[in-house]
């Protein structure tokens, strides 16, 4: 028989740790960075920041992806552990937006499709053969999910514009240069996913 | 209908197994033949358009983000008001960790020949209190819900997701395999009984539930039998049906001969 007491101090160390610890401990700070170059989180995902502490790992938005591009991390992502994240030059995200809706525990949130900021679509200008004036490559504009907005062709040169791009890796899994170290000629950076990334200037990002 | 008193356990197996064939077959219907009405497993749960969500998940994620969420807190209402209502039911009737053990319990006992489990550690009943608040301590300290990869039943459904989808088990096997050995061989369901965060929660929720079993002194003939099957060794004939720790699996109600065990619906 527990005795009643024993029932009140687990009540009392409850509420009393709610009191002193402190808000949002940033898990991300003591380890390191999860989400990085081509590695993202899903649409609509909260910064960084409180993301390892709203998510459940409850894996819905693994179980509901379409194009199975959503997969948990495993036991080894420490904190992160269990959490979703997308690898986009393996399969990238097509902004479907179903796993920002089933998110039950508000760590995805529900987002317009355009108004998806994943991460920003970064050429390298060093990598790519259209901007080497080796071939007429377009690959990057022809698969991209907004083309003319998000990446249009200056000189039939990819350039993207942050105001559309969406980051949802599309083109860097379409690009067919692979560079030696690691990642693609056209790579999404995952510039929104800190608080302190600065939005654009007419607004378009809402973080 | 009135349920006759021997045959609750093979309801509740019945119930069991009705509920892990759903954690294996999910998977199975949303990845082959796309059919998401019923979408997730015992960490979140949506049957169309009704969610669940755990409520020790919801709970670790309010702690550490001390945010509220609507949706959250709906999904955590029907759990929760099952466990004031009726306790820890979900622990014996529906979790998967419960039907594993009990397919355990049975194979040990056929390839043995013995009908006693193993009871090698024997700890106050108080553990499961200090278990639920070292753990929601500890993830308050780390600052992410990790303790969920602690509760047994999310697991089942993530390696059964996992191995569907993706045809690999995460590493999250091993805290199964771990669990499953100390139930079995150590104690029988030490884990459920003193450390499973998810059922030291809906335990004090449930503590004044209104469903119970209580014993009637006076038919009684001190037999034991009720001591000797209850998985928790809880012993019934002395009132621990109306203890917090029970957990209304009904195993004593149907062995009792003389009836003296039944489940009453406190209507206070």
């Amino acid at each position: 028989m527990s005795s009643p007491s024993n029932r009140r101090i687990f009540l009392k160390v409850v509420l009393l740790s709610i009191c002193v610890f402190p808000r949002r401990v940033a898990a991300r700070q003591r380890f390191g960075l999860t989400v990085k170059t081509n590695f993202l989180r899903p649409p609509g995902a909260v910064s960084e920041e409180f993301f390892a502490a709203k998510c459940i790992r409850c894996g819905r938005c693994v179980e509901v992806c379409p194009y199975r591009c959503v997969a948990p991390l495993g036991l080894e992502g420490g904190v992160m552990a269990g959490t979703p994240l997308i690898d986009v030059e393996q399969i990238p995200c097509y902004l479907c937006m179903k796993c920002a809706e089933i998110c039950p525990s508000g760590a995805l949130q529900k987002i317009a499709q355009e108004k998806t900021r994943m991460g920003l679509a970064i050429v390298d200008q060093y990598s790519c053969v259209a901007w080497q004036d080796q071939t007429l490559c377009r690959t990057c504009y022809s698969v991209c999910p907004f083309p003319d907005k998000a990446i249009r062709l200056e000189q039939f040169r990819p350039v993207v514009d942050e105001r559309h791009c969406t980051g949802c890796g599309i083109c860097t899994h379409a690009c067919p240069v692979s560079r030696q170290r690691g990642g693609k000629a056209i790579n999404i950076e995952p510039i929104y996913a800190t608080e302190f990334s600065l939005p654009s200037d007419d607004g378009t990002v809402t973080r | 209908m009135k349920i006759r008193q021997q045959h609750i356990n093979r309801w509740r197996l019945w119930v069991l197994s009705m509920a892990f064939l759903l954690l294996v077959l999910t998977p199975l219907l949303n990845y082959y033949l796309q059919v998401d009405f019923i979408q997730g497993w015992f960490q979140s749960l949506s049957i169309g358009e009704l969610w669940f969500v755990s409520p020790l998940e919801g709970l670790e994620r309010l702690l550490v983000s001390k945010e509220f969420y609507g949706p959250l807190l709906v999904g955590m209402l029907l759990p929760l008001l099952l466990a004031t209502l009726c306790g820890r039911v979900f622990c014996s009737w529906v979790c998967p960790i419960s039907f594993l053990s009990e397919c355990g319990e049975w194979l040990s006992k056929t390839v043995r020949r013995s009908k006693k489990m193993p009871q090698w550690l024997i700890l106050p009943r108080y553990t499961i209190w200090l278990a639920l608040a070292g753990e929601l301590l500890l993830t308050m300290l780390l600052g992410a819900p990790l303790f969920v990869f602690l509760s047994p039943p999310g697991i089942v459904g993530r390696e059964l997701m996992t191995l569907v989808f993706f045809q690999t088990l995460g590493l999250e096997i091993v805290v199964l395999i771990a669990v499953l050995a100390v139930n079995l061989l150590v104690t029988q369901r030490l884990y459920c009984r003193y450390l499973c965060p998810l059922g030291g929660l809906l335990a004090v929720v449930g503590r004044k539930r209104r469903l119970q079993v209580v014993v009637q002194h006076d038919q009684c003939v001190r037999c034991n039998q009720c001591q000797r099957v209850c998985p928790l060794g809880l012993a019934p004939q002395q009132g621990d049906g109306q203890s917090s720790q029970c957990w209304n699996c009904g195993m004593c109600v149907a062995k009792c001969q003389q009836q003296s065990l039944q489940f009453k619906w406190d209507k206070r």
